[in-house]
């Protein structure tokens, strides 16, 4: 028996004792105890009957240098991280979605460089990229973009590069991302991707 | 986990060894395993390298127990709190009012505050010590970040004791005159010291959600900003509203059970009152709970967008559907005794109102549909195919923002309403614009609704940014405005009003005590869950983004296993309370009983049992 199953059946035995006290106990008291009692009963059955989800601590991706040999290794360690420990799914939808808090994902990683996405994800606030896709007024959102190499999100520089290599492949781009750039574990670690320079930013603006 | 396991193998091992010997001796071993198990827990934790970070207790475990007392502690500290400011205001509208009867239940209520205070400090310290032993590692880091804090709420403590102790033994001996004054003071100062006593605690709790953390400054200027936190504020003022309402209901549920077991017609007159009092403040405090509610979530998502997408969206995004459900029937049974005291305090007025309380019980239910409406639904793929996606095409509309919160400001002005149908019962205007003004107020209301249903149409059609920033807002404001415009008129009414049917105390049938009960229930229930979804929310972080939670316990149960928790909470809540309203009544019992052990009352009843006013003013 499942446990879920296990709870509803105690669920109803506690509404069953608070049926048996209202229809055979006269004492107020009891009775207003029973009542209580098929109330808390059915709360927990209705409790129990939505989806069951428990909120996990993100498992920490084991990012096995060694094993990457190709970029479409890295972009599929950058898919694990988007919808787990990077949170960005959350978010962001992969496809247009007019309830969406954050800007669509779809094919930005054919539209912004490495080096753009880079910072975008690093210091979100540096350069904010406008949506002109609709015409008319830049769309506003609601949601502002945290910095997801800082705690509570805290990715690590390969993960990072992993996300935008998953992004690349996501908009059938060549992934500009190489098994170079990757940190190895006890080596000290390379200089960290150079934020983009403004003729990048302003060229990525106009495409 | 492992220290626990640890513990059991060492018994099963030593129940191996004397399993030759007599049963007695293996069942003493047994006994003595199994007792010694919590220390092993602790212990063992104590013993890794560097300072302890986390300690356990077997089979309940630690984050279990904490969460208990914790729920406990906070329900007891709403209900305190609540209490008092319930109390303070029955005495003033006895003061300025001349209503004795007033008088007397506020009396009746603050001879609770002793006891309901002590078992409350007596919690608080139980959670104290348990945090201490469990959490060394956050409870040093919280201590040093509040440290000034933490005298600060000893000194309140001390003035609001003080001042309890005045106000409650000084009740009798303050009756007259300026004395009365200085009475009706020292109930604010009460209430005054109360809520400092509320928001400091709020700031290391609040705290663990949006941390601000500065590295440089004075003690002092860092527990400042971390008081100073961006949801600080919101939860103060949303507990605020919630003790008025707690301390409403409960004072109902407590009428509501007194009605149902009381004989006298005198005892069944003051109880029926009493509940309708309680219902009455518990409803007026319910009315504005949603919008503190949506401040604080407002706040939540500028704070963080995750923090508030993990509530809202994320993996809690059930838990809101249930809190619909507990408001849902919250409001529902608020209107029901709404309409039971029309039906049966107000002979005559059922057949007049009959028909506006079934349109008012449809809309209810309607926008408790909407309300509880998920917006992604479990479906097989089978299922999605047909549908057409995660999203019914018809109920999927229905459960995005824009939609409840349209209703929920709808259940509010319909709970308004039932309240100033209530109001209005049983009384005949004789005042000359009264027809102008009650087709103002129609007229206000019927545009407000039609207003809050446009807005919440119209906000499909814009960015998520515009509605949530001015359309939910502008909701809001029509709802205020409304109850704003509709009382003060209503209250000029009645007062050239001519009564034409008296009020019936008394004659409320045995379904409205449990009604009272039951909405006393959802309150505290709803308490409970919104504890939980204020913890998970943190997910797995003690101070978010700061000090992350490395211990086993790092994940939030789901939903069903938690309702466990959340209904034993509930349920040993009730009692206390009832054990508190069983000792503190204790005194009136012995006194109404005939005999001669009435004359011995000074030494019999203890002070705990709020006799010692009585006592004082029979000498």
């Amino acid at each position: 028996m499942s446990e879920v199953a296990q709870l509803q059946l105690i669920a109803l035995s506690i509404i069953g004792i608070g049926i048996l006290i209202l229809l055979f106990i006269k004492a107020v008291f009891v009775r207003v105890t029973g009542f209580v009692a098929i109330v808390l009963g059915l709360f927990a059955l209705m409790s129990l009957a939505v989806p069951q989800l428990a909120s996990l601590p993100p498992a920490e991706e084991k990012i096995d240098i060694a094993n990457i040999k190709t970029p479409t290794d890295i972009a599929a360690i950058g898919q694990t991280v988007f919808f787990s420990k990077g949170q960005c799914a959350l978010c962001h939808s992969i496809g247009p979605s007019e309830s969406a808090r954050c800007p669509d994902l779809k094919g930005i990683g054919a539209k912004l460089s490495k080096d753009f996405l880079f910072e975008s994800l690093t210091d979100p606030q540096a350069f904010v990229y406008k949506d002109y896709r609709h015409g008319g007024v830049p769309k506003d959102y609601p949601a502002t973009m945290p910095a997801i190499n800082k705690d509570p999100i805290g990715l690590s520089k390969n993960e990072i590069l992993a996300i935008i290599a998953f992004l690349q492949q996501m908009s059938g781009e060549p992934i500009s991302v190489s098994t170079s750039e990757l940190d190895i574990p006890g080596k000290a670690p390379s200089a960290p991707v150079k934020a983009a320079q403004a003729a990048l930013v302003a060229d990525a603006h106009t495409n | 986990m492992s220290v626990i396991q640890q513990g059991v193998s060492i018994v099963q091992r030593a129940l191996r060894a004397v399993g030759s010997h007599d049963g007695w001796l293996a069942g003493l071993l047994l006994m003595a395993g199994w007792l010694a198990l919590p220390s092993l827990g602790i212990a063992a934790e104590g013993t890794t390298a560097g300072p302890t970070e986390y300690r356990d207790i077997p089979y309940v475990g630690s984050r279990n127990l904490v969460w208990i007392v914790a729920q406990l502690h906070l329900l007891l500290a709403g209900f305190v709190l609540g209490v008092p400011m319930f109390a303070w205001l029955c005495e003033v509208i006895a003061w300025r009012g001349g209503e004795k009867r007033y008088d007397k239940l506020a009396k009746e209520f603050t001879k609770l505050l002793t006891s309901a205070y002590s078992t409350t400090a007596l919690f608080g310290g139980i959670l104290l010590f348990l945090l201490v032993a469990f959490y060394p590692k956050l409870m040093n880091y919280l201590t040093d970040v509040f440290f000034p804090s933490f005298l600060l709420y000893c000194f309140l403590f001390l003035l609001e004791t003080a001042t309890l102790y005045l106000y409650w033994y000084g009740w009798d001996a303050m009756q007259d005159g300026r004395k009365k004054t200085l009475h009706v003071f020292l109930g604010f100062l009460l209430n005054f010291f109360a809520l400092f006593i509320m928001i400091i605690p709020n700031a290391w709790a609040t705290f663990q959600s949006s941390p601000v953390v500065i590295a440089d400054g004075t003690a002092f200027e860092r527990a400042w900003a971390a008081t100073w936190n961006p949801t600080w504020w919101p939860i103060n003022i949303h507990r605020l509203i919630a003790n008025v309402v707690l301390g409403g209901y409960i004072c109902g549920a407590y009428a509501g059970v007194r009605y149902l077991s009381v004989k006298s017609p005198e005892e069944r007159e003051h109880y029926d009152w009493m509940g309708y009092v309680g219902n009455f403040i518990g409803v007026f405090g319910l009315l504005a709970l949603p919008f503190a509610g949506y401040w604080l979530m407002r706040e939540i998502y500028q704070y963080n967008q995750q923090m508030g997408i993990t509530l809202m969206g994320g993996f809690l995004s059930w838990l809101f559907i249930l809190q619909a459900m507990l408001i849902g029937v919250l409001f529902l049974g608020s209107n029901y005794y709404f309409w039971l005291g029309i039906t049966y305090r107000i002979p005559g007025s059922e057949g007049k109102y009959r028909r506006a309380m079934l349109m008012m019980l449809v809309s209810l239910l309607l926008c408790l549909a909407v309300w509880m409406t998920p917006h992604s639904l479990v479906a097989s793929i089978e299922e999605a195919q047909k549908m057409g996606g995660a999203h019914h095409p018809l109920l999927g509309v229905l459960g995005v923002m824009s939609a409840k919160m349209t209703v929920s400001n709808l259940m509010i002005l319909i709970t308004f309403m039932s309240f100033v149908m209530y109001w209005r019962a049983g009384k005949q205007d004789t005042a000359g614009w009264a027809k102008l003004a009650k087709a103002v107020m129609g007229a206000v209301l019927v545009l407000a609704s039609i207003a809050v249903i446009v807005l919440g149409v119209w906000g499909y059609f814009v960015p998520a940014i515009v509605r949530i920033n001015y359309f939910s807002t502008s909701q809001v404001l029509i709802v205020i405005f409304v109850i704003l415009t509709i009382t003060p008129l209503t209250a000029l009414l009645l007062k050239s009003a001519k009564t034409t049917t008296e009020m019936v105390w008394g004659s409320m049938p045995p379904r409205a005590g449990y009604s009272l009960v039951l909405n006393a229930i959802m309150v505290i229930l709803l308490m409970t869950l919104m504890g939980y979804a204020r913890s998970s929310s943190r997910v797995h972080w003690h101070v978010y983004g700061v000090m992350r939670d490395t211990s086993p316990y790092a994940y939030s149960p789901a939903l069903g296993s938690a309702s466990f928790i959340m209904a034993f909470c509930t349920f040993s809540f009730c009692l206390i309370v009832a054990f508190i309203f069983w000792v503190a009544t204790m005194g009136d019992k012995y006194k109404a009983a005939p005999g001669p052990g009435k004359g011995e009352l000074p030494h019999g009843i203890p002070a705990m049992a709020g006799g010692a006013p009585e006592e004082r003013s029979q000498r």
